[in-house]
Formats: structure tokens, sequence, C-alpha cells
């Protein structure tokens, strides 16, 4: 088995070719749970849903419903088609956020992932509290995928992208894997451990992170065979979300519940608080910009959308007052 | 076609040649058959009449009203008063984007049918394009996905055959109806089958009940129309065999803390007024009910719709004259995680008598943040006619059961809406930590609190205007109200904390629990006979076979409790297993059949969900 320091240097390598290709225009999409100026049925309703920015994290532009229907993620694929999990199901729009359509029925609800295939964009799968949903036509129709959980709560789901056929499932009792997109799932690590995401490396693939409810982050080098902990320097448990820069993937980001971001600089082997002018420590989402990796977002629960441009050194606060940034993702 | 049938007419002539002596005694029986017949058809005239007068009246008063809400836009518009401002109002409700979801999708839809042929096109055309435009979130419990695709029902029934891009969800209106027609059949005949996930709400029942009027008032399919009859119908009896003067009875899968402590603020007590025809008073004249039933007036629905209630239910809800044991099966809504069953049952037991009823759930966690597991409720002209205790329970862990957000974020997001979700004073919760035993009017609770509990103490509800609330020097507590009796007995020490409507029981030790009997004077006798026979009547509690409890009753009947362990009446083991979906001398109904029989004297209802047919016949 290789040792994930060797890993991590072949991957260092590769990033560094990875970064030498033409700039790139990000555009980020930001999904607004909730706000607590929100209320249900009430006058105090701003704008939630999901947000867009094309200069870097800079300025946002709202798309799509205005209401509240619990958007948790929002993510593009490769052909441009924008894809939103909802509590009403999964929403589609292919003219760039003008238009939208509820591609699921009365049976997927609250979606908290969608996952676009990297090399077929019709692709599309769905982590709902009720299990994994995939359709394969562009969401005129989707299909349960559940054979193999013990419990279907799936909160995120990770496509392979090397072999898009394989699937990571981040559940309720462990981490699962599929090798047939879906049709049959298997544990195979975190045991009894509440997995709330699970991320790929951007330039191995066979490394991957686990981020759990109580027992801080999880890395497997080895595709998900075997799974050890990688907390040090970590006192903040819970993880929401990691994410990796793409130039430098030594370098990677954690964003905890009441611990603010976390900042590792030799690829997960220890963790630093970096919470400069990060006045909410509760941090669901974060994004780095491939354009730009110096630029991260970090999504708060209530406290709004933080910016850094210098790697997270220093935060400041960008927009959304008091609210839920739920997910964040960069094309 | 015969107009006059062959046997028939033999039988005419069989009566033809009958002797005087048979004709006087058959006039006879006809005389004492008759008479009754008539009263009946009398009485049930008057029933009716009662009724139109009551629907007439509250239209009357809502017209007067000026709540931002279709529902007074349509009693305005239906009686003619006020008509310019309704207008302006429905207008405004169109425009307003601010509010959507499906609280706006099936009363603006409601209101469009209801009012069609007096709105102007422009009003009409609005909330058509509402519905092209509006958001509409179909939201995160059972009531709001009955409102949500109901809303949709009727609004794809309404505007067929347009394509997705008229639609807010980008589907056709056919693919609309299909997915909204899907899901109302899924519901009723779950709910038909192994029951309601959040039933028996004083407050909840409103969202539950309203969709289904509409529904039944304009579904066109004539099997939607009729299935909605039926839920209507089911959701009725549902309430009426735990109705006691405009009270709604028993253990309820969620209310709000100033209905639990108020039973005739919440907004079921207006339906009975409405169409059990108590309390007799006006609850919205009356202060001690206000504010929460002056809210959305939703009764207008009720009020302006086809549906009349069947005769039988009626009866059901208002007939106490003597007591009786109801017990229900329902659902817990669905446990999307820390749990290995979708759906756990949920087993009701209620004792219904004319001046109190007892009721209770088994304990537990069955519904998040608004369980309220036991009472006894009494008939009265006073406010706050309750008696009660709870653990007041919280944690991220039980909301994320049923939620899907974060664990350790949910607690307070919860608090936003319900502001008393972590209160350690709240008045409405399900605990882990509680669970109850019920046979007829006497039930034990009992407590078990661990150090996970955040709140180490339990909590009882007694109101300060009862007649009587006596400590004795036995350990029991007796309370009287009017002719209703309460007798309670802590099992460990606790302290009384005065509070503006009521007196607050806590007892801050962790194993605990409470005996409770029920009782009045037409039971009892006087309340001094009635608390004579608890004299050396101390239940007995042991540890051990765990935290257990022996009682005896009154009545002579031994229970025995175990935490977490059996429940044993008269030395035999009560399992949950045999509980109905109905199961009372009122209603019946097997788990799991869909067909639920109502009766009441020698009448029978039954509403057959797997065939969508009523019958009615007499025993």
């Amino acid at each position: 088995m290789l040792s994930s320091r060797f890993v991590i240097s072949l991957a260092v390598l590769a990033a560094v070719c990875m970064s030498m290709s033409p700039a790139q225009q990000d555009t980020v999409y930001m999904s607004v749970l909730n706000s607590r100026k929100h209320r249900l049925n009430a006058l105090d309703n701003p704008t939630v849903g999901l947000f867009v920015s094309t200069d870097a994290g800079v300025s946002w532009h709202h798309k799509g419903w205005t209401g509240y229907i619990r958007t948790f993620y929002t993510e593009s694929g490769s052909d441009g088609v924008i894809w939103s999990g909802c509590g009403n199901g999964v929403l589609r729009s292919s003219d760039g956020g003008i238009s939208w359509r509820i591609t699921t029925g009365r049976e997927v609800t609250e979606v908290l992932k969608v996952k676009v295939h990297p090399v077929q964009p019709s692709i599309v799968y769905a982590a709902t509290a009720y299990g994994v949903f995939r359709t394969t036509d562009g969401g005129e129709t989707w299909s349960k995928r559940n054979t193999g959980f013990f419990k279907p709560f799936v909160s995120d789901i990770v496509i392979d992208r090397s072999n898009p056929q394989r699937l990571f499932a981040a559940c309720e009792d462990g981490v699962y894997r599929s090798a047939d997109s879906g049709g049959r799932w298997r544990k195979v690590g975190l045991d009894g451990k509440g997995v709330r995401m699970i991320v790929q490396h951007p330039s191995v693939s066979q490394i991957l992170f686990a981020g759990t409810e109580d027992d801080g982050v999880f890395m497997t080098v080895d595709g998900g065979s075997s799974w050890k902990a990688a907390n040090e320097g970590l006192t903040h448990l819970t993880v929401y979300t990691i994410v990796c820069d793409p130039s430098n993937p030594e370098r990677i980001y954690l964003g905890t519940h009441g611990g603010g971001v976390y900042r590792s600089l030799n690829g997960g082997l220890h963790w630093q608080q970096i919470n400069n002018g990060l006045t909410n420590l509760v941090v669901h989402s974060l994004a780095v910009l491939p354009s730009n990796p110096s630029i991260v977002v970090a999504g708060t629960l209530n406290g709004g959308l933080f910016r850094s441009t210098n790697g997270g050194d220093q935060w400041i606060f960008n927009s959304q007052e008091e609210a839920q940034i739920w997910g964040l993702s960069v094309k | 076609m015969d107009l006059q049938q062959p046997g028939r007419s033999a039988d005419l002539g069989t009566f033809g040649e009958m002797n005087i002596r048979t004709n006087i005694r058959l006039l006879f029986v006809l005389f004492i058959v008759a008479v009754p017949i008539d009263v009946r058809a009398e009485e049930s005239a008057l029933l009716r009449a009662n009724f139109e007068a009551r629907r007439q009246r509250l239209i009357e008063v809502v017209s007067r009203e000026r709540d931002r809400s279709f529902n007074t836009v349509t009693a305005k518009l239906i009686t003619g008063y006020d008509r310019t401002w309704a207008l302006a109002m429905l207008d405004s409700l169109t425009r307003d984007e601010s509010i959507g979801g499906m609280f706006y999708s099936y009363s603006a839809i409601g209101a469009y049918l209801k009012l069609h042929d007096q709105l102007p096109d422009s009003l009409r055309q609005k909330i058509r394009t509402a519905f092209r435009t509006r958001t509409m979130y179909r939201g995160d419990t059972e009531n709001h996905w009955v409102m949500y695709y109901t809303g949709l029902y009727l609004a794809s029934q309404t505007w067929p055959g347009e394509d997705r891009s008229q639609w807010f969800n980008g589907k056709s209106s056919a693919e609309n109806f299909r997915e909204a027609e899907g899901w109302l059949n899924h519901w009723m005949d779950l709910t038909a089958t192994i029951g309601q996930g959040e039933f028996d709400s004083p407050t909840y029942f409103i969202t539950f009940i309203t969709p289904m009027l509409t529904l039944y008032d304009f579904a066109k399919a004539p099997a939607m129309k009729k299935k909605a009859q039926m839920m209507v119908d089911l959701l009725f009896v549902d309430y009426a065999a735990e109705h006691l003067a405009g009270n709604y009875c028993g253990g309820h899968s969620r209310d709000y803390p100033e209905d639990i402590t108020n039973p005739l603020s919440a907004p079921a007590a207006l339906w009975a007024w409405l169409y059990f025809g108590q309390p007799e008073t006006e609850l919205w004249q009356e202060n001690r009910y206000r504010p929460r039933n002056r809210g959305g007036w939703e009764t207008i629905f009720g009020a302006t719709s086809s549906y009349r209630l069947p005769e039988i239910i009626y009866r059901i809800a208002t007939d106490r004259s003597s007591p009786y044991v109801h017990t229900e099966s329902k659902r817990v809504r669905n446990v999307i995680r820390f749990g290995r069953e979708m759906n756990p049952a949920v087993y009701k037991y209620t004792y219904m008598t004319s001046s109190y009823a007892l009721g209770s759930l088994q304990g537990g966690i069955l519904q998040p943040i608004q369980q309220h597991t036991w009472d006894v409720t009494f008939a009265s002209d006073k406010a706050n006619n309750t008696i009660f205790t709870l653990h007041p329970f919280y944690s991220g862990k039980e909301l994320a059961m049923f939620f899907p957000e974060e664990q350790k974020f949910l607690s307070d997001e919860v608090d936003r809406y319900h502001l008393v979700y972590t209160n350690p004073n709240k008045w409405n919760s399900s605990s882990p930590y509680e669970q109850a035993f019920q046979y007829k009017n006497a039930i034990i609770v009992l407590y078990a609190l661990d150090d996970r509990a955040e709140h180490q103490h339990i909590d009882g509800f007694f109101p300060k205007n009862l007649d009587s609330r006596e400590v004795d020097s036995s350990g029991w507590i007796f309370c009287r109200a009017g002719a209703v009796y309460v007798a309670m007995y802590p099992l460990k020490p606790y302290e009384w904390i005065e509070e503006t409507i009521n007196w607050r029981w806590r007892s801050k030790e962790r194993i605990n629990g409470v005996v409770v009997e029920v009782g009045s004077k037409e039971e009892d006798g006087s309340f001094e006979k009635f608390k004579s026979r608890f004299v050396g009547r101390q239940p007995m509690a042991g540890t051990s076979a765990g935290h257990s409890v022996r009682y005896t009753t009154r009545g002579g009947d031994r229970m025995v409790f175990t935490f977490n362990g059996t429940r044993a009446l008269n030395g035999k083991a009560v399992s949950f297993a045999s509980y109905q979906l109905f199961n009372s001398r009122f209603v019946q109904s097997e788990r799991g059949s869909g067909v639920v029989r109502m009766m009441y004297g020698k009448s029978v209802r039954e509403l057959n969900f797997k065939t969508t047919t009523v019958r009615e016949w007499q025993q």
C-alpha cells in the first residue's frame, strides 16, 4: 500500500502541473438555506435560495425562486445545467438560473446534495434523507439506489472522477461505497460514526477525506478500503465541510461546529484554527476558487458569508447577514 | 320497467286479508314505532337547522373582521359586506411575494373556486399567475404536504392542459395533477390504515380539515371527491370520539403551550362549536379564550362548504351518557435516522365521561417538539381546565430523527419558530424519560431521567382556578374542579411554584413518577367521599425490577408498571400489539384494514377506503 506521504507528494506534483493551465473563470454557487430574518409565511421574508457570483465572490446575484424551499446545495455540470438539492426535490435550470423545473416527484424530498457526473452531465445523483436517487436522462426520470444501506439517510455523495461508476456515500452509520453506480452499496469504513460529508482529493483519486458528527476527520489513501483519523490539532470534532486547494493539495480547509475554520498545510496531518475576522464559528460550507486559490469563501450557519483573499489568514464579512449558508460549490 | 313488482303485490294481498284484530295490533305497533321516528326526524331537522344557524352566524361574524386572510375575504364576498375592501385585500394577497408556500397554495385556489363568479377577471388572472410565478414550498411536515398537494391538485384541475412554462415548478398541468393525486391517495390510504402522523392536534386539525373540505367541494373526479368526503368524516369522527364540551381530549401529537394549558383556546374548539354545537359559548367573544381563537378564521372553510356532518358523528361527539374507553393507534412521523423503523406505532388510550376525560399516549418520543403525552381535561366554563405532568425534554438528536439538518444546529433553529423548545418551563414535550400506563380513570406516569437530560426536573400543571387543591398528609394531592375530582400521588418530593394562571408542581428527583385517579360527583358522590377512598391506598414503588410501581385503584384493579418494562393489569400483561386503529363503542377499525366503522345506537356508517365506498345501515 502506498504511504500517505508518498501519495501526497505525487499529488503536489500533479497539482503544480494543473496550476500551469490557463486561468479560468470561476462561478461560485451559494445555497442559502434560511435566514434569521426569514419566517415561513411571514412578512419579514428576505430572499433565500441560490446566489451566484462570477467575480470571485465579491458580489452575488440571486437566481431562481425567491422564497423558502430549503435549498441545501447547488452544483453545475459540464454542460452548464445547474442542479439544486432542495426540500421540494431536485431543481434543474438549463438557462443559467432564469427558469427552473422540479425534476423529481413526490417520492424525492429533503435533498441534501446533488452531484453531477463529471463526463456525462445527464447523469446526476441526489443524496437525500431517504437515500440515493439517480437520473440518467437529465432529470426526466429518477430511480432509487438504496440496496445495501442499513438506514438510507445519505448526507453526501462523491462520484469518483477516475472511475465514475464508483461512488461513496456519507451515511449516519459510516461510509458506503458502490462499484456499480449505486446498484449496490457496501459499508467500507467508519462503522457507527455519523458521517456528514466526503470529499475526494483534487489530484489523487484514491485519497478521500470524511467529516464526521463527533469524531473529526478521517482519511483514506486506498480508495476507501481503510480509514484513519486525521485529527492532530483539531479540537472541534464536528466537521461539516472539507475543501482542498486545487493548486496545492497539501493545503486543506475544514469547517466545524463551534471551531470555525481549520487549515492544514501538510495534507491533513496537522490542523490549525484560522478564524481571524470570522465572527460566527459554525462553518457549514467552504470553497476555494481554482482561478485564484488564495480566495476562500466560508459559509456559516446564521452568520452569513465570509471571504478571505489570503488563504484564510484573515476573514471579512461578505454578505447574507444572519443567513445559513448551507452549501458552496465552484464551477 | 315494472312499476308494480309481483312480490310486492302478493305481500299487499296478504295484508288485505288480515282480520280486524290483526290490523289493530299492527296499528298499535306502528304507532309505537312511528312516534320515535317522528321525534328523531324532528331532532335531526333541528340539528340541521342549528348547524345552519351557526354556519350563517360565523360567516356573518367573519365578514365583519378585517384580518388579512383569504378567510375574511371569502366571508365578505359571500355576504356582500365590505366588498370593496375584500377585493382590495385579495388583490394585495395576490401581489405580496412574501407569502407563498403551502398555506397560500390551498387557500388561494380555495378562495378562487369559492368566489370565482364574484371576482373580476383581473383578480382571477392574478391568482392564476401566482401559480406560475410564486414560490410554493412543499414543506417538511405532514400537514404541509396535505395543503401543498391539495392546492396543486385543484389548481392543475382548474387550469388543465397547460405546458411546463405555465407552472411555478416547471411541470405541466397533467404532471402536477398526477403527482398531487398520487400523493393525496397515498396519504389517505396511509391515514386510514396505520393512522395519521400529526394526529389529534387541537391546533393542526385545521390544516388537515380545511384542505380536505376544499378538496371535497371542488374535486371533479368522483373518486377523489368521495375520498375527500371520507377523509373529512374520518378526521371528524377521530375528533368526535375524544370530544368533550369543545375540548379535544387525550394525548396529542403536537400542540402549543397556550392551547395545552387552555384547551378551549385551541383552534379545534371553534370547529367543535360549528359542527358539534359545543361549547355553546361563542369562543371568539370570550376574553379567556382569546386571542388564538380569533386567529385566521379557518372555520370559514367549513361554514362555506357543501359538506354536511353525518348525524352519527354529531351523536358520537355529544353523547356522554355513559363512560367509555376509546383506544387508537397512530404513527410516528417519518423517522429518517437513528431508528430502524420509519413509522413506529403510537398507542392512545382515552377514558371519556360526561364531565372529564383522562387520556394518554404510551410515552417516549412519538413526535418531536410539541407532544402532549397525557392529561385530564374537565368540562368547565372556566379556562385552563386541565391537569397534567411532563418532562421538558429537548435534544438536537431528537430533532435530527425527523429533520435532515445538522443535529447540533436544530435545537436553536426550532426555537426560532416554536420559541419554547429549549425552555425548562415549557408545557409541551416528548421525552424518552417519560412513560405512561393507563386503565380507565387511573394512570401511572413514570420518569427515569439520566445525566443526558438537559432539564433535570419534571413539572405539573395545576390551574389556579381549581375549586380546591389540597395536599393530604398521606401524600395524595386532591383537586376539585366543579364536579370533577383528581387525586395525584407523587412518588418523590416536590415543590409548588406560583405562576400567573397556575401552580407549577415541580420535582427534581430523577427516578420519579405520579399515580393519578380521576373521579366525579356522579361516580364518587361528594369530594369528601372521593378523598376517603384513598385512605391507605398508597402506591408501592420498587426498584428491584427496575423503576416500578404497584398500585390498586379505588375500583380494585391492580396495576403494575415498570419503566421500560411490562404493564400488567390484574396480573395480566397488557400488550399494545392488540391495539386497533380505533376501538371503542363508537368507532371500530382493524389496523391495516382501511375500513372504519362508526356506530351509534343501531346506526352504522362504514368508510371503506379500499373500495372508496360509504355504507350506512341499521343494526
